[in-house]
């Protein structure tokens, strides 16, 4: 679609919004390109900062009457490129619409505006000895709209689950431009369940009503250190095996260990192979009681130093280096992908080694950094752009690291989200039925995939105007473009 | 009679069990023709193909713990009988997850996984229940507070559709976010969207310990005259303190036998230091009366207040005092029991109650109760009561549901008319 | 613009929910990430259009991104570069222009400040009349009007001020023109404090501006001509460290190697540049510290906090003052709108800012607003006033300290 045929719309959302609200500038427009993934780019049509539902409502309603897609962005941390702009459509940016509409400790629940961060939450209510549980470790940017988009979670979701587990009810904005309440407390499907994951296809959420969490009334935080990789490794799964489930439990390897030394001198134990942070919370007694059990098996397995933090400021300084770690990665590369493959926690030991034979082979260093207690890894593999073919090799390895994820039963994504950059490899770990299938849902809410096309499902599709009638052949069909559904 | 003959010998084609219905395989009320009792995912989808083919209504049932819960259905050619989808197929203690078929009983199930020293965290209300029937109807007991429903421990489902397309999602890993969750889509779908043949759950460690907590509240007040204002003192104040109690109980229970007498609350301590916390709570309970620490629940934890006229109520926590002095306002005879710290409630009343009567209760409490965010549905109630109440009550997205119906099951044959607004 | 160091941000986001503009506004290009991302189009060929000369003069300089920065980008570095390069290439507007001029033509120029003083110094009532006015005509000047606070009597410091009881060090101490001209008090309170702590202090007489106010407005020929003079008069004064109690100019001073070439980078490596706190910290406690029953809400300078990444140290010391209760503000990293020249050349965000500080600072119910920079206290203050709210006494660190030392039993504040 030319800019000129873009001019009549971005008209209509000055009315609608007010001109301070829709960016048309290009200088501008480039800035909103790329989310966390950033090799791929594409300048926005049009950028709108609504602030409030209707607004988004009739946004979208323009949407469907100029036939324009439109992508919602939260903070633009993503890390699979699912707030990606099309050149052709319209960005809805969430960052005005970020008020704590209400906290209501006696249900234990907060309505929030979709742009409010994840972190805000927990600030709001934190005084009245709540938190919000899931904890992506870009907490203190991501937006919760995100969040919802993308299922995140955190090195915490072990115990606590993912932002399914805690969102209670959303307001949507369907891809025709309704606003519509899905709540787990109404009848019928479990339309929020099927919602939250689907990295905005479904459409955009305007409201969130959030779980609060009660503040557990003990925290003990343990930094075991290992001479390698293999003895962390049994020490997760002894832990596990041994009945108990801890708040968190992450590890990282030399590498990453380095980077976040580098980047925030986080002062981990010298000659460590790999790092393991252990995080029990709970009932105080039951918490000591996991605490012995986890101390003697991190010994057992070989652990050198233990470091114990009980209050705040000491646990802040063990998790330092693991919550700055990717961005850390920066320090020691000048470029990385973070790949987030999942695969069952007894096999991480056999991957791990895969990984690093991978490594080896194609020249390019990995670096480790995973929750151990969900199998997920993200191997952030380095390499310098400056350098030709690095840049391929790296896509090779990475690509192979999740062809190995698939291999023993995993998954390509355990909470980046699909988005453009996994789309491709969605037909290894799914069948075209499943995928198929997946797409009914698409096409209920989003007949005419305006709504963040082309993230998730490798072939674009076209839903029937009327579910098993087809009437003539689309041109995006007949040019080999999209398959009908 | 002959497209009779023809359909049956399409069925039996397909090489699955088939076999021709008795009355006592109605459904809600609605007899079907045959009943099938495949084995495998393949012979589910085989089945669906042909009934696809011969435009047949399919009804899918499990335990048949809970066939009669749900509207009736419109029509009922073949009940696909999960029963021998029987097997456990792999239960990897390691990963802490069970991939099983969906006719597995959740005791079978227990049995299997205890011998690892894990369990599925989910309270089974009604024996025989299967894995498929709890994911379709979404039940889940006590400890729903800590553990969740089974949308939050379902984490790979295996589906056949209504044109016999076999498809999965999820996987298993706890943690997965590939494409689109069909495991949320199909809990609690009342076999409406497509047979459920096989599941991945995560798991957790059997607990080394438990206790249960509990008290009896008698009715407070110059309530011993009975009637509305009558009940059971200090539930509020007890129910907001073990929500809130740092000795995490996994589950508060109440059990309110008669709406003028008085109730008892029980909670659940689970892990290696529960007596320890069980006397927290205990402390925390004795400002209300005398509570006594057991190793075994009460006689009535997870079982249903009542069979055949049964309601569920769902309402944000704080409120649930409010609901029940709603429900005792109405003064039937209702039994009510359930989970008041995450409160769903279940409300059961005598099968002789009238329709009149029951019409009332349903559309009086809905009024009361719908403002707060109170949300009441009939999960079963025999045909003759529910002539003038939607079973379902209303739901916002009722519109964007219908879609979704549709391009699943555009031809309506999957359990038509079971659902929420005639779905 | 350095293009290595730009492409140092792998375009995490960290940064934004500590940038100021951002929390305004919610728009990527008044983000550090969407800055870093505009500096990236100009390198790459992007003419500096007005669209995108207006979000780097839109940034405060506070440098909150740079301590949210997990990747170490060196946005202050980034960010010098690009005012320059904005002085350079972006044509402003006529009545832009002059406002600028007269800024830097005055400014860093404490006997030119001193003469501005009187037109400032209004009172109260015809403060509240005048403002409003001097709005409609040029937010700017109503800033510069409202900002400004009451002129206090002269002081004049001694060259050199002997340590109490045994000395520990000898140390120079930077004036500063706007703490110099507007809060002498506040001096004389930081040269007795380090010489109850038992430092000998010397003060040089002719100090000029330290070429901070240059520097972060793009005026890079002026600051280095500052940073000179002022390296100059230290070496002359005979001292290796400067001990600075303002938060603004120690950022730039600590900087002089990396803004300075040769010989000049040299000399000024060879002087160490502490803030007082810093300093204070560093050297422990030797005088007595009296009680002062105070509350007290300890206000972050971007300068310090970011810049010089001072946190703990100021609150360290007031702490440590028996009978001090220390509060926090929420959203401690995020600016309060004064930044240099900022509240001059972008009224209303700073205004917002302002506001924004304003409220947070009030919520905390404290009796004493204590910070290290004058700019920002200047702002809070006027914040404060134009809510008509309930004025909070302010001071700087020094002067509580100063005051616990002396067990004054009272910090003799700042009068607003
Ligand atoms: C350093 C770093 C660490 C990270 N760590 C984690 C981690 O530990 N766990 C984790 O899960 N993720 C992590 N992420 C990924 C990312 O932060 C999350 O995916 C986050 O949820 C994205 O939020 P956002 O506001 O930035 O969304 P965006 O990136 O702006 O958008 C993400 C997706 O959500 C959609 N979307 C945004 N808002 C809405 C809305 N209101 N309604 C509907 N759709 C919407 C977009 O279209 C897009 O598809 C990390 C990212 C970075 C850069
Ligand atoms: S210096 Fe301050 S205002 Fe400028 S980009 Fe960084 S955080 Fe934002
Ligand atoms: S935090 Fe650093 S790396 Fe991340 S976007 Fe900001 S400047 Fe770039």
């Amino acid at each position: 679609m030319s800019t000129m045929t873009l001019q009549e719309p971005a008209r209509r959302f000055e009315e609608l919004l007010g001109h301070g609200a829709v960016i048309t500038d290009p200088v501008r427009l480039r800035t909103y390109e790329c989310d966390g993934l950033t090799h791929h780019r594409v300048m926005p049509g049009i950028v709108v900062l609504p602030e409030s539902a209707e607004q988004i409502a009739a946004v979208v309603r323009v949407c469907n009457e100029y036939g324009l897609p439109f992508v919602a962005r939260g903070a633009g941390t993503g890390l699979s490129g699912g707030a990606l702009p099309r050149a052709d459509g319209v960005l809805i940016v969430t960052s005005k619409m970020r008020r704590i509409l209400s906290v209501d400790a006696a249900n234990r629940r907060a309505v929030v505006e979709p742009g409010v961060t994840n972190l805000a939450i927990t600030e709001a209510v934190r005084d009245l000895g709540y938190y919000y549980a899931p904890d992506p470790s870009s907490q203190q940017v991501c937006t919760i709209g995100g969040n919802v988009a993308e299922n995140s979670g955190g090195a915490h979701c072990l115990k606590y689950g993912f932002t399914v587990n805690h969102v209670l009810a959303l307001e949507i904005v369907t891809p025709d431009g309704d606003i519509v309440e899905l709540s787990d407390g109404d009848p019928g499907y479990d339309l929020l369940g099927a919602f939250i994951g689907s990295e905005g296809t479904l459409g955009i959420a305007t409201k969130v009503t959030v779980r609060l969490t009660r503040a557990p009334e003990t925290v003990t935080t343990l930094l075991a250190a290992f001479k390698d990789i293999e003895q962390g490794g049994q020490a997760v799964s002894a832990v596990i095996g041994g009945g108990i489930v801890p708040a968190a439990i992450e590890m990282m390897d030399a590498l990453a260990i380095e980077a976040a030394e580098a980047a925030v001198a986080c002062a981990y134990p010298e000659g460590a192979g790999a790092v393991l942070i252990v995080e029990l919370d709970g009932p105080a007694e039951e918490v000591a009681h996991q605490f012995g059990e986890v101390t003697r098996i991190c010994e057992e397995s070989g652990a050198f130093e233990l470091r114990i933090a009980d209050d705040p400021a000491e646990r802040a300084a063990i998790w330092r280096g693991r919550k700055s770690a990717f961005a850390a990665v920066g320090r020691i590369s000048p470029a990385y992908i973070v790949q987030d493959g999942v695969v069952p926690r007894t096999t991480l030991p056999e991957v791990l080694a895969s990984i690093d034979r991978l490594s080896r082979e194609h020249g390019i260093r990995v670096a480790n950094v995973f929750h151990a207690g969900d199998g997920n890894l993200h191997p952030l593999v380095l390499f310098d752009d400056a350098e030709p073919g690095a840049g391929e090799r790296a896509e090779i390895v990475s690509g192979k690291i999740l062809d190995l994820c698939i291999e023993h039963g995993g998954s390509i994504t355990g909470e980046h989200g699909v988005g453009v950059d996994k789309s491709r490899y969605m037909s290894r770990m799914f069948s075209d039925e499943d995928l198929d299938t997946m797409q009914l849902v698409r096409c209920a809410f989003d007949p005419r995939a305006l709504s963040n096309p082309g993230k998730i499902f490798p072939t674009p599709r076209l839903c029937g105007e009327v579910p098993g009638v087809r009437k003539g052949v689309h041109p995006l069909v007949e040019s080999g473009q999209a398959e009908h559904f | 009679m002959k497209a009779l003959r023809h359909e049956a010998e399409a069925l039996n084609k397909t090489g699955v069990t088939i076999r021709e219905a008795d009355p006592g395989d109605a459904v809600a009320g609605v007899p079907p023709r045959w009943v099938a009792l495949p084995e495998t995912t393949e012979e589910v989808a085989a089945l669906m193909r042909v009934s696809a083919e011969h435009d047949l209504a399919v009804v899918p049932v499990g335990g048949g713990t809970k066939l009669h819960w749900g509207g009736p259905p419109e029509r009922c050619d073949l009940l696909i009988d999960t029963c021998c989808l029987n097997e456990v197929l792999e239960h990897a203690t390691g990963d802490l997850i069970v991939r099983t078929q969906a006719g597995v009983t959740m005791d079978t199930l227990a049995e299997t996984l205890g011998g690892g020293g894990q369990e599925l965290a989910l309270d089974v209300p009604l024996d025989g229940a299967t894995v498929g029937g709890t994911i379709a109807t979404a039940t889940a007991g006590p400890r729903r507070f800590r553990y969740g429903a089974p949308r939050d421990l379902l984490i790979g489902i295996t589906v056949v559709l209504a044109d016999g397309t076999v498809a999965r999602s999820g996987g298993k890993v706890v943690k997965n976010v590939a494409g689109y969750d069909l495991g949320k889509l199909f809990s609690g779908s009342y076999g409406t969207l497509g047979i459920i043949t096989e599941a991945i759950f995560r798991l957790h460690p059997v607990p080394l310990d438990r206790r249960w907590i509990t008290v009896e509240l008698p009715v407070s007040g110059p309530a011993a005259s009975g009637g509305a204002r009558s009940f059971p003192g200090g539930l509020e104040t007890l129910v907001a303190g073990l929500a809130a109690s740092q000795a995490e109980p996994s589950a508060v229970e109440l059990d309110w036998p008669d709406v003028r007498g008085g109730a008892t609350v029980a909670a659940l301590v689970e892990g290696t230091a529960a007596q320890g916390r069980a006397l927290a709570v205990q402390t925390l309970m004795g400002e209300h009366g005398t509570a006594r620490i057991t190793g075994e629940p009460p006689a009535w934890w997870t079982a249903p207040p009542g069979e055949d006229v049964l309601l569920e109520l769902r309402i944000p926590p704080a409120l649930a005092h409010a609901a029940l002095r709603a429900i005792a306002a109405r003064e039937l005879p209702a039994r009510v029991r359930g989970s008041v710290a995450s409160t769903v409630l279940m409300i059961a009343l005598p099968s002789d109650v009238g329709e009149p009567a029951f019409a009332e209760f349903v559309s009086g409490l809905r009024g009361d109760l719908g403002h707060l965010g109170g949300r009441l549905t009939v999960l079963a109630a025999p045909r003759e009561l529910t002539l003038r109440v939607d079973r379902w009550g209303p739901a916002s997205a009722l519109p964007l549901m219908r879609r979704v119906k549709e391009r699943f099951d555009p031809g309506r044959r999957l359990s038509p008319g079971r659902f929420v607004g005639g779905i | 613009m350095d293009l290595e160091l730009i492409n140092d941000c792998v375009h995490c986001g960290f940064c934004l929910p500590s940038c100021p503009t951002y929390v305004l506004w919610g728009e990527e290009m008044d983000s550090p990430r969407g800055r870093i991302h505009l500096m990236k189009q100009h390198v790459e060929g992007t003419p500096m259009t007005p669209e995108m000369a207006g979000h780097f003069d839109a940034c405060l300089g506070c440098m909150a991104c740079v301590t949210a920065c997990p990747s170490g980008v060196r946005y202050d570095r980034l960010i010098e570069q690009t005012r320059a390069e904005v002085e350079r290439e972006h044509v402003r507007k006529p009545d832009d222009r002059a406002l600028r001029a007269v800024v830097f033509q005055l400014f860093p120029y404490p006997r030119r400040l001193r003469a501005m003083r009187l037109p400032l110094r209004l009172s109260g009532g015809i403060r509240r009349k005048i403002i409003p006015r001097l709005e409609r005509i040029n937010p700017s000047l109503a800033a510069m009007a409202d900002l400004a606070p009451p002129v206090s009597a002269r002081v004049r410091l001694p060259h050199r001020v002997e340590a109490k009881g045994s000395r520990r060090a000898t140390v120079g101490m930077l004036t500063g023109c706007v703490q110099g001209e507007f809060f002498p008090q506040v001096n004389e309170a930081t040269a007795r404090v380090l010489a109850m702590e038992g430092c000998d202090v010397v003060i040089p007489p002719s100090q000029g501006c330290c070429g901070a106010l240059s520097l972060h407005s793009g005026q890079e020929e002026q600051a280095k001509r500052f940073a000179r003079r002022t390296i100059a008069t230290f070496e002359r004064a005979g001292v290796d460290t400067i001990v600075v109690n303002a938060a603004g100019c120690g950022s730039t001073m600590k900087d002089y190697a990396e803004i300075l070439e040769g010989e000049w980078a040299r000399r000024a490596g060879a002087i160490r540049t502490v803030d007082l706190a810093e300093y204070l910290a560093e050297l422990g406690p030797a005088a007595e510290r009296h009680p002062l029953p105070l509350t007290v809400a300890y206000h972050d300078a971007c300068h310090l906090a970011h810049a010089q990444g001072i946190r703990s140290q100021p609150r360290e010391l007031l702490s440590a003052i028996p009978g001090l209760e220390l509060k926090e503000i929420s959203e401690s990293a995020i600016c309060c709108g004064s930044a240099g020249t900022y509240n001059l050349f972008q009224p209303e965000a700073a205004r917002d800012l302002g506001d924004r500080k304003a409220e947070r600072v009030l919520a905390t119910g404290a009796d004493l607003l204590v910070s290290a920079n004058p700019g920002c206290t200047m702002q809070i203050t006027a914040a404060i006033r134009r809510r008509g709210a309930q004025e909070i006494p302010v001071a700087h660190t020094a002067q509580v300290l100063d005051a616990s030392l002396r067990g004054l039993g009272r910090v003799p504040t700042i009068p607003a």
